[in-house]
């Protein structure tokens, strides 16, 4: 392979996202061009850079500035902010949620706590809209935390994206279908589980029923087919009888498995 | 009120012990000078709070700070007539103590990611140390992906040969040893 070739796959070489295939290309190539190979070695030696740390009054820099700003803002912020609301907000604030998350939720409390004692009219006619406004906020940033945590890398972390996700009595669609789609395809028994737990408070949602029974067919864990079926079971879907029986043709089902198919078929029946 | 100032200081706060480092590291890789460094994250923190109403909840907001942190860079340079030199102010790499060969070497590629022309030593900074992954700065510098791809190849490129050349200039190859001596290694041990 030429230069030039082998030149449009460094980034991915680097970034460690080339297939196998390609990979040993790549390798054999600089293992003979000592040009390739230069600049394979000068992305490497980058790392030997230093990380800089800020001296230690930068953060009595950023402490004065904020006091600053919050001092200019506080004029014109309203005083009206009911009790209840405050403690819907905080108590929110206090829940344990992952890192990451976490400071993607603060973010947003700034956002909300901008929108509301920062920049909004102090009117009382505007308090519904406003409280309107943090609500949906307050959604979103629930939404976003759920989400981003099911994105984690470490099962502890998207363990917790589940448990959070059931504090919400309604569940919001993209939530539900990250649920699902973590319930289908998590790398870890107990997420999955933890997901199918926290999809079965939400059976009145059509989709969710339909999310639960079609992932049965694609379960290898003995544990969730199991708790699968005992949902299918308690929801008494109309066809879930039907998937039962196709499901018992699986070749190679756990005996256990399949004797609490047997037994939950024989109860819808 | 003063109770939500707080509050609102605190999460602002969190955020700042989340970010600082990864912002300050940005800067000081891209201008080599740790004054304006931390200037400048100072200003990310200031506008996070002015601007925040800009940011849309559900969206990557790592994108969204490192936008508002090219912002910041590009606001001071239009402000301040920029001069970049290698003197006292600038950067040097820290020395391991066991290692001046290898101190040498890092400070020669500073040097050389520093001649680089702003638009590729962006690139090689966020792509190398700012974990962001391609994508990620793609939609940062409102570019395709494969465009990312190519810049970052052809910055690889330019930095080696500008590393070459210093080590060249500075170290000619059968030198060794006596180049360490006339290039004494700089620390700023205060602040690291
Ligand atoms: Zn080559």
């Amino acid at each position: 392979m030429r230069c030039e070739e082998i030149g449009e796959l460094l980034p991915d070489y680097f970034e460690g996202s080339l297939k196998a295939g390609q990979d040993s290309l790549v390798e054999e190539h600089i293992a003979q061009c000592a040009d390739c190979r230069e600049e394979v070695v000068i992305w490497k030696k980058l790392s030997l850079l230093p990380v800089e740390r800020l001296g230690a009054g930068s953060r009595e820099r950023f402490e004065a500035m904020l006091s600053a700003y919050q001092t200019g803002r506080s004029d014109k912020a309203s005083a009206g902010f009911g009790p209840s609301k405050r403690g819907l907000l905080w108590s929110w604030l206090r829940s344990p949620v992952g890192a990451l998350a976490w400071s993607a939720a603060l973010l947003v409390i700034g956002v909300f706590a901008g929108n509301y004692f920062g920049n909004r009219p102090t009117h009382s006619s505007a308090n519904q809209d406003e409280i309107a406004t943090m609500h949906t906020e307050l959604a979103n940033m629930k939404q976003m935390v759920v989400l981003s945590m099911l994105q984690q890398q470490s099962a502890g972390e998207r363990l917790q994206g589940v448990s959070y996700s059931r504090r919400e009595d309604q569940l919001d669609p993209q939530v539900m279908s990250a649920l699902v789609h973590t319930l289908r395809y998590d790398g870890s028994v107990d997420v999955r589980l933890a997901a199918l737990d926290a999809l079965s408070r939400h059976g009145a949602q059509p989709q969710v029923h339909k999310g639960v029974v079609d992932a049965l067919q694609e379960q290898q864990s003995p544990l969730v087919q199991v708790a699968l079926i005992d949902l299918m079971l308690e929801w008494r879907d109309p066809d879930a009888a039907q998937r039962l029986r196709d499901f018992v043709q699986t070749p190679n089902l756990n005996p256990a498995v399949r004797q609490r198919a047997d037994w939950a078929l024989s109860r819808l029946n | 009120m003063l109770e939500v100032r707080n509050g609102t200081g605190e999460t602002l706060g969190v955020l700042f012990d989340r970010y600082h480092a990864p912002l300050y590291n940005f800067y000081t890789k891209l201008t080599g000078d740790r004054t304006l460094s931390d200037d400048l994250v100072q200003e990310v923190f200031l506008r996070i709070l002015k601007y925040r109403q800009s940011y849309e909840p559900g969206t990557p907001f790592r994108a969204w700070i490192y936008q508002i942190a090219r912002n910041a860079r590009v606001d001071h340079y239009r402000k301040t007539p920029r001069h970049i030199t290698f003197e006292a102010e600038m950067v040097a790499p820290v020395m391991p103590k066991d290692s001046a060969q290898q101190s040498e070497e890092t400070e020669l590629l500073h040097r050389a990611l520093l001649q680089m022309p702003e638009e590729k030593r962006e690139i090689l900074v966020l792509s190398r140390f700012q974990e962001l992954k391609y994508e990620e700065i793609a939609r940062l510098l409102g570019c395709e992906l494969g465009t990312v791809k190519t810049r970052i190849h052809r910055a690889i490129q330019e930095l080696r040969q500008n590393f070459k050349q210093l080590e060249r200039g500075l170290a000619p190859r059968d030198a060794g040893p006596a180049v360490v001596k006339t290039i004494p290694p700089r620390r700023f041990g205060n602040e690291m």
